[in-house]
């Protein structure tokens, strides 16, 4: 979409994300977008492909506070939340914040670790705040989590239920870099990795600015009508158990209006609901075990789904 | 600029046909003279235009033209003589003169003949520059088209044949001009195939449209053509009966008849008498095909109390002795004629007296009675009314040489050559199975009252050049007076040889009052309006038998069907003379008319039904025909729609307006072939109709729609940015 003038600042974010990353510019847009969008995305994918990278050049960009925790079978809801310790000297308990408590996470291997931990994590992620020992702690505001996932590894894992991957905005795959880009990868593992070099582009309050813009992003009524129509073809598609709830109808717009934004539109358009359907929705639905074994994926539903539904081209009469 | 071509050549004609038109009517209605050297001053100037000749030249040339037409015009003296150019000079700085001091009438003649001819130059020039540079020439066209249709509405100017020349050149000139814009736009080369392809259906639309314009019917006007009224203006109402509206009224000229007339209730006479009857003046013989003329005749002089010598009526013919007074209206007093009933006898009592006896004289022609004091104020008549009997009447079956003289015959049977002779065959028509003349004559004067003619003294058309006034009414306008139907039956009836002549004079009149004193009298007002005219029919038996064919007229005239006996009490006591109730018969017709109305949706009904029934056939035809064409037009919609659509959204100004026109170019597009798929979003469609196009102009008129339809706003100025963007892509889907 080049004939469109993307948001100076987002591009400026996406420059700096490009300077330690190669390619996966789709990839860094689709974390932003979440990101502006207030959601949390989930990355499915095998290690080695750069997603921490990513997170902390983005989290640099928007000079966030970083933190990172690596899930274990053995790792406890406090280790993620944080844990009130006896301070002897005090004579009263103290709160000391575990990593939730920072501005941008990463989550990895997320399904490694027990439910228990998972929904502590998610609970955070959901109420942007956090509950120990009976005292509501508010989580930083932005608060952006970027879980993964290990699609390979199956053996002692404990896959994220259903009604918690809701709670995702977007679920995306970081894929291999091509070949030009992974020798390009390998010049760069040469040199001092540069990202201790990026430099802020803008602070947390720019973000938290940008998000409120993004709520003032028009989604026309014909729009809004054709997320309903998407999200409502997936409840009744044949190859779906499970179709989206009006949780994913929020989400699709709330990321159209983001990525509308993104490119410096004021208004989302139906492209944008294309684009970002997949997704949006393929983690929210459920396919049958048939549709399973014959190898279809959510996310090819759901582009066939969006297929389907026509393209509104006129003024909604009313 | 448009280069030296045949093209050029041809806008250059047109542009001097049209200009010429305005010349026509300059010659026709004002005392311009020499007309054919303005034209060719016009010829020249064109000429040196077309020639693209350095402006000093062209100046030069025009320049000398000018001098040389008027030295020809107003000088005695040869061009080459310097002498006359120096009384011209003068006489310029003169006109000048008067020109500052606004002395328009004192402007000599050679000096406006200068100014017409600046005129002309400016006009030239101006055409030039409309053809050529502007290329537009429409207001020009259409204002030479409210020009020669003014002259035509309201001078004696007859644009009939200007009409036609001005259509067929003006589109001419505005389709070729449309083609060097539209060219010149698109930048096409200037191909003799595509001039050609542009000018066949040029022509063909020209043609259709004149034959169109020709053939098509043409309303009447909705007023009385006002011509006859300037005119009358202009002669002050003076020549009467010479083709000007008249007032209606008694007129002695009845050369040329026809053409409207405006009523007139300025009383002329009285008369006291027992009963209505018509009143005579004159009667003529002669009909020229315009009109009539008294042929030749000689006068008889008689005096007051003598039997007046008009033909009397036989004495088989019986008779009720009647007298009537007569009183002229006090302006009137000067006529110097006699008014007379028919069957008059004998001239008394004239007021005033003269010392003897008055003295008159007729003419035997016209049977009119003059008198030699030109003042009579009053005066009696006593003279007979005439009980026909119908068989007595049907007795004249053929003309006769034994009864009636030969010369006498002729005389009355006389018709104008080429006369036409449908008039004839109409007539024979109408009295086919009559076997004599009384049947004949009624026939023919029943024949108005019902065969679509109707009563009329306004829409009444004057007889044109090579027209006859018989024949016009009979066939072609159907709409006159009482000259109309009068002349028309004395002629018709002269075309089967019955003798008729032609009687003019007035109606019984209005009833005013009961005479005063024992006698049961009435008083009777005749006004202008009351001018009349009928036939009278030679019965060689019976004499001068009248008739009259006037529709809504009645001359009460005493014929007794029934076979021998004589009808005694029919004339005596006369008819109780009630004042016409005018009112009431207003009513009653109103009424009738409306019953009509309530009819007639019935009969609406009926007769539409019976025009299904007998024609549901050709309907069907003509509704496949149609539903044919329209399918047809409607498939190839995509063929003609855009350029009726581009034209429409031509003058559209909103923004918004990208809306509609953005669907419009999507239902093209689809026509075309390049159809969007229902998934495909607007802007991918938009990158593939570019690429397909190969131009960018899609995608950026797409972003326009988007703002339109999924951000409900517009920026200013929207449509006029992409109008250009839209009327690109449909044109690039018809090319």
């Amino acid at each position: 979409m080049s004939y469109e003038q993307m948001n100076p600042t987002i591009e400026k974010i996406l420059v700096n994300i490009e300077k330690v990353m190669i390619g996966k510019r789709n990839v860094a847009e689709l974390s932003l977008v979440s990101l502006l969008a207030g959601g949390h995305v989930l990355l499915e994918d095998v290690p080695g492909v750069g997603k921490t990278m990513m997170v902390r050049a983005l989290a640099k960009s928007v000079n966030a506070n970083f933190r990172r925790i690596q899930f274990t079978p053995d790792l406890l809801p406090s280790d993620v939340t944080g844990v009130s310790i006896y301070n002897p000297k005090e004579m009263e308990f103290q709160f000391r914040p575990g990593p939730l408590m920072g501005n941008i996470i990463l989550a990895d291997e997320i399904n490694r670790t027990s439910p228990k931990t998972q929904s502590a994590l998610l609970e955070g992620m959901e109420e942007a705040s956090i509950t120990i020992d009976g005292v509501t702690h508010k989580l930083n505001k932005p608060f952006f989590v970027m879980a993964t996932q290990n699609p390979i590894e199956y053996e002692g894992t404990y896959p994220l239920p259903e009604a918690q991957l809701d709670r995702f905005l977007l679920k995306m795959k970081m894929g291999y870099p091509d070949l030009q880009e992974e020798i390009e990868v390998l010049n760069r593992a040469q040199k001092v990795p540069p990202i201790e070099d990026l430099s802020p582009v803008i602070d947390l309050e720019g973000l938290l600015s940008l998000q409120q813009e993004i709520k003032e992003v028009f989604v026309d009524d014909t729009i809004k009508r054709y997320i309903v129509d998407i999200v409502n073809r997936t409840r009744n598609h044949g190859s779906v158990y499970l179709g989206a709830s009006p949780r994913g109808s929020i989400a699709l717009m709330k990321a159209a209006q983001a990525y509308a934004y993104m490119f410096g539109r004021a208004y989302v358009l139906p492209d944008d609901i294309q684009y970002l359907a997949p997704f949006v929705l393929s983690h929210r639905i459920i396919l049958r075990s048939e549709a399973k074994f014959e190898g279809l994926f959510a996310e090819e539903v759901v582009n066939r789904v969006v297929a389907r539904v026509p393209v509104p081209v006129r003024r909604l009469v009313k | 600029m448009m280069k030296r071509n045949f093209p050029a050549l041809l806008l250059y004609s047109f542009g001097f046909l049209l200009l010429w038109e305005w010349l026509r009517p300059v010659e026709q209605l004002t005392d311009t003279d020499n007309m054919e050297t303005f034209v060719f001053f016009l010829l020249i100037s064109f000429a040196l235009s077309f020639f693209r000749m350095k402006w000093i030249w062209q100046s030069i040339i025009k320049l000398l033209f000018i001098l040389f037409s008027i030295n020809r015009f107003y000088y005695e003296e040869g061009f080459f003589q310097s002498s006359w150019l120096k009384s011209f000079s003068k006489d310029l700085m003169d006109n000048i003169g008067f020109l500052l001091a606004r002395q328009w009438n004192d402007l000599s003649n050679e000096f406006r003949t200068l100014l017409f001819f600046i005129l002309l130059w400016l006009m030239v020039y101006l055409i030039h520059y409309w053809l050529l540079n502007r290329q537009k020439i429409f207001i020009f066209f259409f204002m030479t088209l409210v020009y020669i249709t003014v002259l035509d509405t309201f001078t004696l100017y007859s644009a009939k044949a200007a009409i036609v020349r001005t259509v067929i050149t003006g589109f001419a000139v505005m389709g070729l001009l449309t083609y060097y814009r539209i060219t010149q736009k698109e930048k096409v080369n200037d191909d003799r195939s595509i001039l050609r392809k542009w000018m066949v259906p040029l022509v063909g639309m020209i043609a259709l449209s004149v034959l169109l314009g020709i053939a098509a019917p043409k309303a009447a006007p909705i007023w009385p053509d006002p011509v006859p009224y300037f005119t009358a203006a202009k002669d002050k109402g003076g020549n009467e009966g010479s083709g000007g509206i008249s007032r209606i009224g008694y007129g002695t000229n009845d050369e040329r008849l026809g053409g409207p007339f405006v009523g007139d209730n300025k009383p002329v006479f009285m008369y006291k008498a027992n009963g209505k009857n018509y009143w005579k003046v004159e009667t003529k013989d002669m009909y020229t095909g315009k009109g009539w003329i008294p042929s030749g005749s000689t006068p008889i002089p008689f005096m007051e109390g003598d039997l007046v010598p008009v033909y009397s009526i036989p004495e088989k013919v019986e008779t009720i002795k009647e007298t009537a007074e007569v009183f002229f209206n006090t302006n009137y007093s000067s006529l110097s004629f006699i008014i007379y009933p028919a069957g008059i006898q004998k001239i008394l009592e004239v007021e005033p007296k003269a010392p003897d006896l008055n003295k008159f004289q007729i003419d035997t022609t016209k049977e009119k009675i003059n008198s030699f004091s030109r003042d009579i104020s009053s005066y009696k008549v006593d003279f007979g009314i005439p009980k026909y009997k119908a068989v007595d009447l049907m007795l004249t079956t053929e003309f006769d040489p034994t009864v009636m003289g030969t010369e006498f015959y002729q005389k009355y049977t006389y018709l104008p050559e080429g006369l036409p002779l449908r008039i004839k065959q109409l007539t024979e028509e109408i009295t086919a199975g009559k076997s004599n003349w009384f049947d004949k004559a009624q026939a023919v004067e029943r024949y108005f009252s019902n065969s679509g003619y109707s009563y009329d003294q306004k829409k009444v058309a004057l007889p044109g050049e090579q027209d006859d006034y018989v024949d016009q009414f009979l066939f072609d306008t159907k709409r006159g007076y009482c000259d109309n139907f009068s002349t028309s039956m004395a002629v018709m009836l002269r075309t089967i040889g019955i003798p008729t002549r032609w009687v003019k004079g007035f109606t019984g009149g209005d009833f005013m009052e009961y005479s005063q004193g024992g006698e049961s009298r009435q008083i009777y007002q005749i006004t202008n309006n009351n001018a009349h005219s009928w036939v009278e029919v030679f019965f060689p038996n019976q004499g001068w038998v009248p008739f009259e064919p006037t529709k809504g007229f009645t001359n009460d005239i005493n014929i007794n069907y029934s076979s021998g006996q004589t009808s005694t009490n029919n004339q005596t006591p006369p008819p109780a003379p009630v004042k016409k109730p005018q009112q009431k018969d207003l009513e009653e017709t109103s009424k009738t008319k409306s019953k009509e109305k309530s009819f007639d949706f019935k009969e609406l009904w009926s007769n539409t039904k019976l025009f299904f029934e007998n024609n549901w056939k050709l309907l069907t035809l003509v509704i496949v025909l149609l539903a044919g064409m329209t399918g047809i037009l409607y498939r190839i919609r995509g063929k003609w729609l855009p350029f009726v659509v581009m034209v429409w959204y031509r003058f559209k100004k909103k923004d918004e307006t990208v809306g509609t026109a953005y669907l419009v170019l999507l239902a093209q597009l689809d026509r075309y072939g390049i159809k969007r798929k229902q998934n495909q979003t607007l802007r991918n469609y938009a990158h593939y109709i570019d690429s397909f196009f190969s131009t960018r102009e899609m995608t950026r008129l797409t972003v326009a729609y988007e703002q339109y339809i999924y951000h409900q706003n517009l920026p200013k100025g929207t449509w006029k940015e992409s109008r250009k963007l839209w009327e690109n892509l449909i044109k690039k889907t018809i090319a």
